[in-house]
């Protein structure tokens, strides 16, 4: 897995960002992790485009149990697993006490659970938050 | 070109090992995807650029003295005619700027982009300079059509 980061530039982007590459049942993916001031956004392809992009959020909540709203603002709006990726990863960022929404762009050729978990194992691993 | 900017500009090189100077952005190398990052100042404003190179889509993102995402359009042509189509994806609609920055990027690339932009209302020369650094880059990247040859 080839990744980079810009976090040793001596002018500091304000922008941090992470980028690599790895194989997921044979196609090759490229992610892309930012994180801007109010939200992160993740961009995972295999197909050379963005594809389909979801935002998800927490939702302000009284009870201890927090909520999400997940939705899809482009593309592709039948395939569930899409929406279930961008789930894990906004609880993943909940748990982690950080309250900004997400912003997943998903270009995959396979919309297998199994790739899904890969994406999120690796997106997970290389995380900015 | 200014004296601020060209001070801006040598400031922001960085020497190397063997004398060579090396941009502050990142740019990745390897691999499809590239990621290029860059800020300019006009006047008292500072504006970040982030570019995405995927190899069919182009993402970019603008920022205005700050590193919120902002407004995120998406623009491609579209059929009949190829004419080129714009959508808000977050944001209010009612609010143009980012979008017509998002038109002409298609118009000159021919490739799908989404752009995320937080440049403020009213800002027309803001956005105006925004987008001329923003092409000047992209043009430096060798994302423009070529001009067709008219024939006599």
């Amino acid at each position: 897995m080839e990744s980079s980061s810009n976090n040793s530039l001596p002018t500091q982007f304000p922008v941090s960002h992470k980028s690599f590459s790895l194989n997921i049942k044979g196609n090759k993916t490229d992610i892309v992790i930012c994180k801007y001031d109010d939200c992160f956004m993740v961009m995972a392809t295999q197909i050379g485009c963005m594809g389909t992009i979801l935002h998800a959020r927490k939702e302000e909540s009284v009870s201890t149990d927090p909520t999400f709203h997940v939705a899809v603002i482009f593309g592709k709006r039948d395939e569930p697993f899409l929406v279930a990726c961008a789930r894990q990863l906004i609880e993943h960022i909940s748990s982690y006490g950080s309250t900004r929404p997400l912003v997943l762009s998903l270009g995959l050729k396979d919309h297998s659970p199994g790739s899904m978990k890969e994406i999120i194992y690796a997106v997970i691993e290389n995380r900015l938050w | 070109m200014a004296s601020k900017e060209l001070e801006g500009n040598l400031s922001e090189l960085q020497i190397g090992e063997n004398g060579e100077r090396k941009p502050v952005e990142d740019d990745v190398s390897e691999g499809e995807v590239k990621v290029s990052c860059f800020t300019e100042d006009f006047q008292d404003v500072t504006l970040h650029f982030q570019i995405v190179n995927f190899s069919k889509q182009i993402y970019a993102w603008i920022g205005c003295n700050s590193a919120k995402l902002g407004h995120l359009y998406a623009a491609a042509t579209t059929r009949p005619n190829n004419n080129v189509s714009v959508t808000s994806l977050l944001g209010g609609t009612s609010d143009n700027t980012g979008s017509s920055i998002a038109r002409r990027i298609v118009l000159k690339t021919g490739l799908n982009v989404v752009i995320a932009c937080n440049i403020p209302k009213d800002s027309p020369m803001l956005e105006a300079t925004a987008e001329r650094k923003l092409v000047e880059r992209l043009a430096s990247l060798g994302y423009f059509r070529p001009k067709e040859k008219h024939s006599n």
